[in-house]
């Protein structure tokens, strides 16, 4: 009995809590889809009498070079960190190598170091490349940054794969790389999507490089235009939140479908449990 | 294991030279500091600590040190603290009802400038979805001013930043709690030991492993707040939200003192850097067994 009443209180502090949790991205679809009377009138948590689906064209014209930007970018960028990653990934987990703990150590360090430090040394890297306000620059550059996070999570993926599978495979003649092409990779497929969506809503999510590192809109990434749509359109709350409702339907239609990924790269990421 | 060392370089290299060009910007960093660098037009004169007794002597920098460490106290605790008790909660309830878990993840899939510009509107003190929510239940609320009030406006944003993370935390404490061993759980059960007690003297002990990675994470976290800062008060009201990244960017790229900013760098670099290396080392313990 006492058990039960203890799992009925679980479950309203939860369905509570998970109420709040919901509230602001209700008021916020909400919102974006009402006229400015409606908004002025301050009824945040009644629905709109007609959907305007004006906020959404008004805002997206604003919004779409930089998604295309932000797509431009992030993809490449998150394939090369998973690549190189992985290759690393491979290389710590299944070779015997001295220096292996040192530069996973270093790896480590540089996955968690806040890069908010590097910036200055990144523009003048960039500016002696001639890469200022350009794709391949940023691509450039969020590869440096996140394939050491793309490195500890293939890593901690690999693993988990057996190692007989590899001595045995070596016994059998199969070239490493072979191994990885035809048996590791197919068999850390989760960990790779898992590692591919982690560094892609990072990438994708990221401001102050996309800010400090582009001029015009043309290259210049979504977030950056998001932050000025809200100078720009000041108290038209509308506006500014079917903006903020276009820039995060990508990750989070990527969240939504693939959760229990996110959740196990989290994991891999930052746990290894 | 069976394969050649020299093979593996093909497959370390390229990961090795980026990771290479990472460290040698952070080198930059540490030597930009020290020189009177202002301006485009690169000048590596030395000028030794200077920088740094410039930044020391400025109260606006202690200022931005201060909010850094406010951010560490108030975000760390209670975004671990509920995290473990939701955690400890779910693991509770039937399997089928853990989807309710996603409800307070999908906020980290959401990047700080679309959580800044929602929190910005809730908190607005005219037109904000929290006081019209207090004004419809008769409440006044021309005293709550929130991120426009200069004592409270800091506490409104990591409020915010809270609300993002909370998913965070309970996923590595669900994932710590899932590795226990349960007997001690059961034999607490049969004692008759009160649920309070069972999570923070049975359980909580044992999840060590989760409260370092999520106190450290959020730490970190902490450090690198700056797109928060930027979407919802731009440091405002006066300098009372800026925060040490902030400061930085302002020194390097508003008034162009590139070598006062590569100094805020290093000193961001000490701050995280006492934070990530005791945790990279136990990383790295945890890696080789």
């Amino acid at each position: 009995m006492k058990s039960n009443t203890f799992k009925f209180t679980a479950i309203f502090i939860i369905v509570v809590l998970a109420i709040l949790w919901l509230l602001p991205v209700y008021a916020m679809l909400t919102t974006s889809l009402k006229n400015q009377e409606e908004v002025a009138k301050q009824e945040y948590i009644k629905l709109p009498k007609v959907p305007q689906i004006q906020n959404y064209i008004k805002a997206f014209k604003i919004l779409k070079t930089g998604l295309k930007n932000s797509i431009i970018i992030s993809i490449p960028a998150t394939i090369i960190c998973v690549f190189f990653g992985s290759l690393a990934g491979f290389y710590l987990t299944m070779f015997e190598f001295k220096l292996s703990r040192i530069v996973f150590f270093w790896i480590v360090v540089a996955t968690f170091l806040p890069y908010q430090i590097v910036l200055i040394p990144i523009t003048q890297y960039l500016s002696w490349l001639h890469l200022l306000d350009s794709y391949i620059g940023l691509i450039l550059i969020y590869v440096i940054l996140n394939v050491p996070m793309g490195t500890l999570i293939t890593a901690t993926f690999f693993m988990k794969v057996p190692s007989d599978f590899q001595e045995a495979a070596s016994l059998d003649g199969c070239k490493s790389f072979t191994f990885y092409r035809r048996i590791l990779i197919p068999l850390s497929l989760p960990g790779l999507v898992s590692s591919a969506i982690l560094v892609f809503i990072q990438i994708y999510n990221e401001f102050l490089l996309a800010l400090a590192l582009t001029r015009g809109p043309r290259v210049k990434p979504v977030m950056p235009v998001l932050a000025e749509l809200k100078g720009t359109q000041i108290a038209q709350w509308h506006i500014q939140m079917a903006g903020a409702v276009i820039t995060s339907i990508i990750p989070l239609i990527i969240f939504i479908i693939l959760s229990e990924y996110f959740v196990s790269g989290l994991m891999a990421g930052y746990g290894k449990e | 294991m069976k394969y050649k060392k020299i093979e593996g370089l093909f497959y370390l290299t390229p990961v090795v030279i980026i990771v290479g060009v990472l460290y040698s910007m952070i080198i930059w960093d540490i030597v930009a500091a020290f020189t009177g660098w202002e301006g485009l037009k690169a000048t590596w004169k030395f000028v030794g600590f200077s920088n740094f007794l410039k930044l020391f002597q400025m109260r606006r920098f202690w200022v931005n040190v201060k909010n850094n460490f406010i951010w560490l106290f108030v975000f760390i605790v209670p975004t671990s603290l509920l995290g473990y008790v939701l955690a400890y909660l779910f693991m509770n309830i039937k399997k089928s009802e853990r989807i309710l878990r996603q409800l307070f993840l999908y906020p980290m899939a959401l990047s700080f400038i679309v959580t800044g510009t929602l929190w910005a509107w809730m908190y607005d003190p005219s037109s904000g979805l929290i006081n019209a929510i207090l004004k419809s239940i008769g409440i006044n609320t021309s005293k709550f001013g929130w991120i426009a009030n200069p004592k409270g406006a800091i506490y409104c944003m990591i409020f915010a930043a809270f609300w993002q993370y909370l998913g965070f935390s309970l996923v590595i404490y669900s994932g710590a709690i899932r590795g226990i061993n349960f007997d001690m759980v059961e034999a607490a059960n049969i004692d008759g030991a009160g649920h309070l007690r069972i999570m923070f003297q049975i359980i909580f002990p044992n999840v060590g492993h989760g409260t370092l990675l999520t106190t450290t994470m959020l730490a970190i976290t902490t450090m690198k707040v700056f797109d928060l800062v930027w979407v919802m008060t731009h440091g405002g009201p006066g300098i009372k939200t800026e925060v040490l990244p902030f400061f930085m960017y302002r020194i390097t790229f508003s008034q162009r003192h590139i070598g006062m900013g590569a100094a805020t760098s290093v000193i961001i670099l000490i701050l995280s850097g006492g934070i990530i290396i005791p945790y990279s080392l136990w990383a790295l313990k945890k890696w080789i067994s």
